[in-house]
């Protein structure tokens, strides 16, 4: 599980949903929860809190101008690769801090992903998980 | 209506402590006391039921005073209106299922109260045995509906269903929640079970080293706010293996068997046996009509 620290920039409630987003060392990552302030206190501005999402939910790009829905979007460079038979496990160094991504071993090779490759990990908002 | 105050010096295995705990429950409520070891669970039941008598406080039940430190009031257990669950059955070996349940008739008592619970026990076909011809989780229905014979308004159970196996447990819940809501019950247990916990109680004391920490609703208390997720299951891992850097977890949650892949650092601190949670976020579950 890859675990960011940072804290609450702004909640954007509407109905049972809210948008959060979480300032991680600058870098800006957006949320979506079932959740409200009203439902979970812990939503305010400035709280601090942890980001949770699984290594298998990270998708990796190369270059960060893509035309995709995503919004979460980290760069940084490859610093780390396992290679399995199947599946890999990629580590990129962000601003916001370490994250990895499993992916194919194809999607490795087809990407020609190497230590030292400047590669972008990009996250759906609704696969993040928010702790106190 | 219960109202307690209990004061009373208790030697645990981690030394000496004082009791301190004041709480009042409505006729009705389902009350969880949940606390590690030595936190005073089982001296609480204990005193409410007679077998202990606290050096300070009172107990007042329905406005009738049970016990008084200050008059020295003390009213004998038999005439608490209380049924007692443990973990152990404490069944007469020598008696038949009906025999046990008739022995805790009162005298004069109608036994038409008897027929009443083997039938909501579903003890009717077991009625001619004797306890060791019957299972765990039978012999436990027998010791409730031994309990409830003589029609009480307090019911304490001392986590009466921590030897029994998950399917079983589930079942004699039912039975104990269906027993508090007929017989209109002020019910007391002690448990350790998460899930015993949110199923059974719609209050709980938290105890630690004999004080109360927190009164809660179950649901507020575990309901997890550690993580956001709002799929969320507690399990008991059964198996962990390996495929590369991929780990396979798998763990009973309930009587369903799942599987979790992980990483390398969250199996870290993980072994087989571990009671763990499970989460997800309410985006990720398909759902289908059956």
């Amino acid at each position: 599980m890859n675990v960011l620290s940072g804290k609450i920039a702004s909640v954007a409630p509407s109905g049972d949903l809210s948008l959060v987003k979480v300032d991680c060392s600058g870098i800006l990552i957006s949320v979506i929860l079932i959740d409200t302030p009203d439902t979970a206190t812990y939503l305010k501005v400035d709280m601090p809190v942890k980001l949770m999402f699984k290594e298998t939910e990270v998708i990796i790009g190369l270059g960060s101008t893509h035309q995709i829905s995503l919004q979460n979007k980290l760069d940084g460079p490859v610093t780390r690769i396992e290679k399995g038979e199947l599946l890999s496990k990629i580590t990129i160094q962000s601003e916001a801090g370490a994250i990895s991504s499993i992916i194919t071993t194809n999607a490795v090779n087809q990407l020609g992903l190497e230590v030292g490759t400047l590669a972008c990990a990009m996250i759906k908002t609704n696969e993040i998980m928010l702790s106190e | 209506m219960i109202v307690a105050a209990l004061h009373k010096k208790l030697w645990s295995s981690e030394g000496e402590m004082n009791l301190e705990v004041e709480f009042s429950l409505e006729k009705g409520d389902f009350l969880t006391l949940y606390g590690p070891s030595g936190a005073g669970k089982t001296s609480i039941l204990r005193m409410l039921a007679g077998l202990l008598n606290p050096e300070a406080g009172s107990i007042k039940v329905d406005g009738k005073t049970w016990f008084d430190a200050n008059t020295k009031t003390n009213l004998p257990p038999q005439k608490r209106k209380l049924g007692f669950l443990f973990q152990d059955y404490a069944l007469f070996p020598n008696m038949t299922v009906g025999q046990n349940l008739c022995f805790a008739l009162s005298k004069g008592q109608n036994a038409q109260i008897v027929e009443e619970l083997l039938d909501i026990m579903e003890l009717r076909a077991m009625t001619d045995r004797k306890p060791d011809l019957l299972s765990g989780g039978q012999k436990q229905r027998v010791a409730l509906a031994r309990a409830l014979v003589p029609q009480p308004e307090i019911l304490l159970l001392d986590e009466p269903l921590s030897a029994l196996d998950g399917e079983m447990r589930s079942r004699l819940q039912d039975f104990i929640l269906e027993a508090h809501q007929r017989f209109n019950l002020t019910t007391v247990l002690v448990s350790h079970d998460v899930g015993e916990i949110l199923k059974m109680s719609d209050t709980m004391l938290v105890l630690y080293e004999g004080k109360i920490l927190k009164r809660s609703t179950p649901a507020d208390f575990f309901s997890n706010k550690a993580v956001s997720g709002k799929f969320q299951f507690t399990g008991e891992i059964l198996d962990i293996t390996q495929q590369d850097f991929i780990f396979v977890i798998s763990v009973l949650i309930g009587k369903n068997l799942v599987k979790v892949v992980a990483d390398e650092s969250d199996i870290r601190n993980l072994k087989i046996g571990d009671k763990v949670l499970v989460a997800s976020k309410a985006f990720n579950p398909m759902i289908q009509k059956l």
